[in-house]
């Protein structure tokens, strides 16, 4: 995904009512909301934008960002959001995974059936592999069920880094010394390999989210981690992959989205279940077609 | 370690109705299983030869998630045919239907543009109440233009203001004369002269 460019902003004139107008915008079309407190954090990122886009006024560049012209969109969110990833980045849905999903996931387990986790978009793997530290670190019931974990991506590329599974230290951040030690290899100056053994465990394919039939044979997934990739489509993409994440999900499987989105301003197919270390959706247990 | 490894990709895909032809999802769209008529109508998204048969499935249908599969298929086509097939639904007794069909029509500002003039002088003043929701996706200069068309004769409060709420995000410099006109014509509704100042105070500081 892009990132934005390094520019020094330029003098265009921001006021109190373009930040709102902006805020407003920004709200309706991807959920993201600023308290007033943030308006420096604000002025900041949009003169950045606006010097960038090489617009003459915040107008022009207000027109740029309505018409998403060069997904200009994806570009002010990623300056007004955290881009890199790292392991267990987002901790507390890791928790809630651990806490509350997985036991009511086992609870409609019949003896031998796995229990099927997707990361999708996976990016460079730090997300299906933190989702297996974390299980094997926190879950106590961890032996005792088969666990597939399949980290998708449409960026050949990215799958191919995860699979590689080297990592530098900016990545390994918020785990500690002891899991590092754990799962982690040095294998160069601030680089590090993960575990082979974890390394095989983990199927990496590439898939397109807004593509019904490429995403075909993904079924029966019981918990899908599926984060800060759907603020960037447009509407009809949204839905279009949420109708997709439904059928791959298994009835009362899980959607955990990113902190900044919302399924509720998307689609309408899925439950708000409000857990203490997190919101997910849920896939009705029975589609109560019969209505 | 109880990680298991296996690839999804490598098992057979399921037959479903995706895999048939235009004739086949057609008839799967008034099947006795909702199953059977989400997957069609989602099979049949983007295909502008389906639009009569999602339009005539979309009238029939009762299950809310089929309904919503066939609702993303035609705002996937985007068509004239796809918006003459949801315009109805602005009229719904159903809140969750009518705001289904805002939110599709709002995704195609271009299909729906040649209608804009004939929603926006609509008898029902709902209907011109979402149609001014509809101007919010639409380029600047047509927004406003057609939302100021709208101030000029209203004489609905509400409408009115659902139009200024949009003007105050969307609208330009050329606004503000149809603005302060209809402040001027609701003076005994103060909501409405409020919201105008707001909607004025953004463009100007905006334009400045």
């Amino acid at each position: 995904m892009a990132r934005s460019e390094a520019h020094e902003p330029r003098a265009v004139q921001i006021t109190q009512e373009d930040v709102r107008r902006l805020c407003e915008f920004l709200y309706r079309r991807t959920g993201l909301s600023f308290a007033d407190s943030k308006r420096y954090f604000i002025d900041r990122r949009l003169a950045e934008r606006i010097t960038v886009t090489q617009s003459a006024s915040f107008q022009a560049y207000f027109a740029i960002l309505r018409s998403d012209a060069e997904h200009e969109i994806e570009h002010l969110v990623n300056a007004f959001t955290v881009n890199e990833t790292y392991f267990y980045r987002e901790e507390h849905q890791l928790r809630c995974m651990t806490s509350s999903l997985l036991d009511n996931v086992v609870r409609g387990k019949k003896a031998g059936q796995p229990i099927r986790i997707w990361s999708i978009p996976c990016s460079t793997g730090e997300e299906p592999y933190s989702i297996a530290i974390w299980l094997m670190e926190n879950w106590s019931q961890v032996d005792s069920y088969n666990i597939e974990i399949v980290g998708s991506d449409i960026d050949t590329r990215a799958l191919k880094a995860a699979a590689d599974g080297v990592y530098g230290d900016r990545a390994l951040m918020r785990l500690s010394r002891q899991v590092i030690d754990r799962y982690f290899q040095a294998v160069a100056a601030d680089k590090y390999r993960i575990d082979p053994g974890l390394r095989n465990s983990i199927q990496f394919t590439r898939a397109n989210l807004v593509d019904a039939q490429d995403l075909a044979r993904y079924r029966d997934f019981d918990i899908v981690f599926c984060r800060n990739v759907l603020i960037y489509f447009d509407d009809a993409s949204r839905r279009m992959a949420a109708e997709n994440l439904y059928d791959c999900l298994r009835p009362g499987g899980y959607i955990c989205l990113g902190h900044s989105e919302t399924m509720s301003r998307i689609s309408p197919l899925f439950h708000v279940c409000r857990f203490s270390d997190a919101i997910v959706y849920q896939r009705p247990e029975t589609d109560h077609d019969g209505n | 370690m109880p990680l298991v490894k296996r690839d999804p990709t490598a098992a057979p895909p399921p037959s479903q109705a995706s895999q048939g032809d235009l004739a086949s999802h057609i008839a799967a769209l008034s099947a006795q299983d909702a199953g059977t008529r989400w997957s069609a109508a989602r099979a049949l998204g983007g295909r502008a030869d389906a639009v009569p048969a999602l339009a005539a499935a979309l009238g029939a249908e009762q299950v809310a998630r089929v309904r919503e599969a066939i609702m993303t298929a035609l705002m996937r086509i985007g068509d004239a045919a796809s918006v003459v097939a949801l315009l109805p639904y602005l009229r719904s007794q159903d809140a969750g239907l009518r705001a289904a069909a805002i939110e599709a029509l709002q995704a195609m500002p271009e299909a729906i543009l040649p209608f804009m003039t004939s929603l926006l002088g609509d008898g029902d003043s709902d209907v011109r109440i979402l149609a001014t929701e509809l101007a919010r996706n639409m380029p600047a200069a047509e927004a406003t233009h057609l939302l100021c068309g709208l101030l000029e004769h209203e004489q609905h409060p509400n409408v009115c203001a659902a139009a200024v709420e949009v003007l105050a995000e969307v609208g330009t410099r050329e606004a503000i004369p149809a603005l302060e006109a209809c402040a001027g014509r609701f003076v005994g509704t103060p909501f409405l002269p409020f919201a105008v100042s707001i909607a004025v105070a953004r463009i100007s500081d905006t334009e400045s």
